[in-house]
């Protein structure tokens, strides 16, 4: 097989679902950070810079909702798509998953020389997936509840709100951190990607990596048996570092 | 000054044997010692010409200032000519005219607070035409000026000459009450500042009050004599509003705009009374009703989206303490444990290698 040979791991619908969503949390981070560091130098020149505290609130709860449609979207999508038989369910995490997050933190340790085997999405694709998806909830029902504290304190008792607003703003720091750290290395500066992952734009990924990287789903596309394929990426694992191209 | 005081000092020296006040030196008290004696102005008011010249030497300027200091027009043979501002002929038409008139003499000595009137509201609104705007010698007296704030309510009762109807709220809120006995209540120039007064109607000043109320709300020491909680400030800080004002500082407000609700929305501004008072706007009882101002249609349980400057804690409000642990237990677990995962990670590509 051609070492220039890919396969397209994302259809369009996925890598502009991405897009999106990029674009909306990063815009949710410049107007909502300095609201939660108000006191701090760089808040006020990040908030003059959207042209005052107003306009930047105005941003950020457009960016909002437009978050909670693209969940909603996104959701309505997958269900339709699972119920239509055109996607598994292969993003909800089962038992595989904790054994290989043991798996792998015992081969990165060093107690085992073997490299778990992912399928279409690994642990940690999903542990993302998932934070996001709860985030993203966390993140609309309590910024509606900020957004309309009048019709909010009609229907829930009056102390859900200022609840909701150490809520709204840890939840959001915490998002930033795991999209700053974790996303950032694992889609730039993780050695096997170094120094862009481009699948999600492209939608492509390399049928190198995806035997190195997704060697279950890789077997399954072509049809062939996977413990042919697991050892070939066992084998891969200890040297992928040059096979990154 | 130093002009003033190198007369002063001549004077000293050059005529011990005549004793009292520099203004004794020139002529003028010879004649301005009659009470009787006026002068009619164009416009028909009479103005009394009478100097007391007790008064004047107990002033502030008493030890210091010759008449002609201020009166740098006035010769000795002035005493049929007519009243005329400056070097016009234009005769003087009121008293207020005239008034107005000096107000450019105080800045030869006191040429900073002289400045810092120009940026203030008195000023703005007498260039815009209007007389009754206060000038130095309103506020300050003229031939009997003496130390200003002593006693400290005297400010207040200035103020009042021209804005009665804020002192009479004023008089009677917990400032004004206190104002009787304390020292420590604000005055109207704490808040609104002598020279450079600010205009209140703009937003400017309203957007700072946090720090205004807070010079003396956020004084430990200050605050112990009364029994009153310095927690105010940062408690209103760390809520939606404080974050809002905070943020907003430096804006002006637009037409139609609304800003932040900073301590004397909710407090009231003259009329601020303690917080158990039955007329008081925060009062329990009465608080709806103030948060409907900003937020209409705000129902019984609204106001307790307001923790009323508490600390979130557990016995005050239990969701919000709660809520406050589980991220503080959380994120650094979280954080921590993806830091460790991505270090074992890089470690691990090391080893391979």
């Amino acid at each position: 097989m051609s070492t220039n040979a890919y396969i397209v791991r994302f259809n369009l619908q996925q890598r502009v679902e991405h897009l999106v969503t990029m674009t909306i949390f990063t815009l949710l981070c410049l107007t909502g950070l300095p609201q939660k560091f108000f006191q701090a130098g760089w808040a006020h020149g990040l908030v003059d810079l959207f042209g005052g505290i107003s306009n930047a609130r105005l941003i950020h709860r457009i960016c909002g909702i437009g978050l909670a449609l693209s969940t909603v979207v996104h959701f309505g999508n997958a269900i339709a798509s699972i119920m239509a038989k055109k996607a598994t369910m292969s993003m909800v995490p089962v038992r595989r998953d904790f054994e290989d997050a043991i798996l792998q933190l015992r081969y990165y340790l060093g107690m085992t020389q073997q490299h778990p085997h992912y399928d279409r999405y690994d642990y940690k694709q999903k542990f993302e997936y998932w934070g996001l998806i709860f985030g993203n909830i966390i993140m609309v029902v309590s910024g509606f509840i900020l957004y309309f504290p009048v019709h909010a304190a009609k229907i829930i008792p009056g102390q859900v709100i200022p609840a909701a607003k150490v809520m709204h703003s840890n939840e959001g720091l915490m998002a930033f951190f795991v999209i700053t750290i974790w996303h950032i290395f694992n889609a730039h500066l993780n050695p096997d990607v170094f120094p862009f992952d481009a699948t999600i734009f492209t939608g492509k990924i390399s049928r190198e990596r995806m035997l190195h990287e997704h060697p279950l789903e890789l077997s399954r596309i072509e049809g062939t048996p996977p413990e042919v394929e697991g050892h070939a990426a066992a084998a891969h694992a200890h040297d992928g570092r040059r096979n990154v191209g | 000054m130093k002009r003033y005081l190198t007369a002063l000092l001549f004077a000293l020296c050059a005529m011990p044997a005549k004793a009292g006040i520099p203004a004794k030196q020139d002529s003028c008290l010879d004649c301005h010692n009659d009470q009787s004696m006026s002068f009619d102005l164009a416009g028909g008011e009479k103005l009394s010409l009478f100097v007391d010249e007790g008064n004047f030497a107990k002033s502030v300027h008493g030890e210091m200032l010759r008449c002609t200091d201020c009166h740098a027009d006035k010769k000795d043979d002035h005493a049929d000519g007519a009243v005329t501002l400056g070097s016009s002929s234009e005769p003087v038409r009121t008293k207020r005219e005239l008034t107005i008139h000096y107000y450019e003499q105080c800045k030869g000595c006191h040429f900073i607070n002289y400045t810092k009137t120009l940026d203030g509201v008195h000023f703005a609104v007498a260039s815009k035409g209007n007389d009754k705007a206060a000038v130095c010698v309103d506020c300050h007296g003229a031939h009997d000026i003496s130390r200003p704030g002593q006693p400290r309510n005297r400010i207040s009762q200035m103020c009042s000459r021209c804005h009665a109807e804020e002192a009479k709220v004023y008089a009677a809120s917990v400032h004004g009450k206190a104002l009787e006995s304390s020292s420590d209540v604000p005055v109207c120039t704490d808040c609104h500042r002598a020279h450079d007064t600010a205009d209140p109607r703009d937003g400017a000043l309203a957007i700072r009050t946090p720090e205004i109320c807070g010079r003396c709300h956020g004084d430990e020491k200050l605050m112990k004599k009364y029994g009153l909680s310095t927690h105010v400030v940062d408690t209103y800080l760390s809520d939606f509003h404080g974050m809002s004002a905070t943020l907003q500082r430096g804006t002006k407000k637009g037409s139609g705009e609304r800003l932040a609700a900073v301590c004397t929305d909710c407090h009231g501004v003259h009329d601020i009374r303690k917080s158990d008072d039955p007329g008081s706007s925060v009062m329990s009882a009465n608080l709806q009703k103030t948060c409907q101002k900003c937020h209409p249609g705000a129902t019984e349980s609204f106001p307790k989206a307001w923790m009323s400057h508490y600390e979130p804690t557990l016995e005050k409000a239990p969701m919000v303490w709660a809520v406050q642990l589980f991220y503080r237990v959380l994120i650094p677990f979280m954080i921590g444990g993806l830091v460790l995962q991505i270090a074992l990670h890089l470690w691990r590509v090391v080893v391979n290698r």
